[in-house]
């Protein structure tokens, strides 16, 4: 008697009871159809009367057979669970309409969907953690309750210390020099002039690097006020691209602990850029590629290539 | 300012300067060059009026009054090995005023018109250049914008004149040698301009002195 099914049905009394109920309400018109035909044609009247209620009697015996068996299946069948695991959800699956509202089996699929996808990123945060784009000295994973509430110190130095690493690498190189102004609050600005080929400015956060854009020699790096213009890019397509490879190296020279060094290697980078036009690529041995010089320096090995030409 | 050089295409065998500014507009094109508009480059010559030269009888300095559509309220006036004065419009005026001094030299003006092409960092100009109504051949003047000292980009620029001119590709400019490390100004390049009307100017009168003993 006991079914698959966790929803406390009976499914077997149920479908007894179903029968039972079919038996139940042909004993009824049975007994309405007696009544009907009335008495049946005898020899006498008592006869008649008799026989008719013999059959009358037992027509009405037959439904209390049948009303007493409905009843005791009806307390085997049970009743539905009251606690519905899906809730009101569950209800909406009642809804006999599929094709016009298929609102359950909609349901269903973007239930499964972020299902999947919460696991999907979860995957992913592993794996991206494995590799710190942070560059600031902060410790990776430890809960809000546990950082210290200080910030870290690399990203808060007294402005004469900066100023003092900037002016130490502008004597570094000849053929490179450094202005330092600050228009904007505490953060640097630096207008780093290389030789007579390109202007590079330089946004800093304490000594961290934030942004640069490169220009060329003759181009216009201030603003109508006379303010460094931070924003407004090179009118030249080589430049273009020699920002977004300056953009790269300031995310590729990283070391949270010691930003000095980083600054220091990042203008070493730069320095390389004193022969942009006279250097051919080293591995193609051309000058142009596309109508462009090579413009990308290894990290390590400073030597000049284009763009498409790098490994 | 980029570093500019300007250099003369020889018309090709059998063709007009016409078919030949055509030829080399289409290879320009295939290249991926964008046509942006004309340009034009004109040169006036004066000389030093005979009265000004006194009882010395030193021979009297060609002035050439040069203006270029790349810098429209620019004039520029340059003797042959001399300083070059980049002045503005009212300059012309002024020659006009200095007429007791310097005069016009007779059908004098040359001029050069053509396209301007523009292909990635590099301006091409090609224009034919003409002096009364008939062409007397063609110019071409290729600009590197980002670079501004010419000795820095020179094998740059050739590497990429070959690319278009094959085999007339020119040697280096005078004037690149002259300045090292000098920032390149526009007056060079119409210091170009003038050695190469000049040159022009003589193929045109050797051709004319021949015609007479053939």
């Amino acid at each position: 008697m006991a079914d698959v099914l966790s929803v406390g049905v009976n499914l077997e009394a149920f479908a007894q009871a179903i029968s039972a109920i079919q038996a139940l309400r042909s004993s009824v018109s049975r007994v309405f159809d007696c009544l009907k035909d009335g008495m049946r044609n005898k020899e006498t009247l008592e006869g008649r009367e008799k026989a008719f209620i013999a059959h009358f009697q037992d027509n009405l015996h037959s439904v209390n057979r049948d009303l007493n068996e409905l009843e005791r299946l009806s307390n085997l069948v049970g009743k539905p669970s009251e606690n519905h695991p899906l809730h009101n959800s569950g209800l909406l699956s009642l809804d006999p309409v599929q094709d016009k509202t298929p609102l359950y089996s909609q349901l269903l699929q973007a239930y499964k969907w972020s299902n999947k996808l919460q696991y999907h990123a979860g995957l992913a945060s592993g794996l991206l953690n494995q590799q710190s784009l942070k560059r600031s000295a902060n410790q990776m994973g430890v809960s809000a309750k546990r950082r210290p509430k200080a910030q870290p110190t690399t990203l808060v130095l007294p402005p004469q210390y900066v100023d003092d690493v900037i002016s130490r690498i502008d004597r570094m190189f000849p053929e490179m020099t450094i202005h330092l102004s600050r228009p904007n609050g505490t953060s640097a600005m630096l207008l780093v002039t290389l030789g007579k080929v390109l202007k590079v400015i330089v946004v800093m956060r304490s000594l961290f690097i934030d942004r640069t854009i490169v220009k060329g020699y003759n181009e216009n790096v201030h603003t109508e006020d006379g303010k460094l213009d931070i924003w407004s890019k090179s009118n030249y397509q080589v430049f273009q691209k020699v920002t977004d490879h300056a953009t790269t190296a300031l995310l590729h020279y990283q070391l949270p602990q010691m930003p000095d060094v980083v600054v220091r290697s990042f203008m070493t980078w730069l320095r390389s850029y004193i022969k942009l036009f006279q250097a051919p690529c080293q591995r193609c041995g051309k000058f142009l590629q596309d109508g462009l010089p090579p413009t990308w320096r290894d990290f390590r090995t400073l030597e000049a290539f284009h763009d498409t030409c790098r490994q | 300012m980029g570093v500019t050089c300007v250099s003369q295409m020889p018309v090709a065998e059998g063709k007009s300067v016409q078919q030949t500014v055509e030829l080399l507009t289409r290879k320009l094109e295939m290249l991926g060059a964008e046509k942006q508009g004309t340009f034009c480059v004109d040169c006036e010559t004066y000389h030093t009026a005979a009265s000004t030269l006194g009882s010395q009888g030193q021979a009297g300095k060609l002035m050439y009054v040069m203006h270029n559509s790349e810098y429209p309220l620019s004039c520029f006036a340059l003797f042959e090995n001399g300083p070059c004065l980049v002045a503005d419009t009212n300059f012309d005026v002024l020659m006009v005023k200095l007429k007791g001094f310097f005069q016009s030299a007779k059908a004098s003006k040359i001029e050069t018109r053509g396209t301007r092409y523009q292909y990635c960092d590099f301006l091409v100009k090609v224009g034919t250049v003409t002096m009364g109504p008939s062409a007397r051949g063609i110019s071409v003047e290729v600009e590197y914008g980002p670079c501004v000292v010419a000795s820095d980009c020179w094998s740059l620029l050739l590497e990429f004149l070959q690319s278009f001119l094959g085999s007339h590709t020119p040697g280096a400019p005078a004037v690149f040698g002259n300045r090292h490390d000098a920032v390149y100004s526009p007056a060079d390049t119409m210091v170009q301009y003038m050695e190469l009307f000049n040159k022009i100017r003589k193929q045109q009168q050797v051709i004319e002195t021949r015609k007479p003993n053939q």
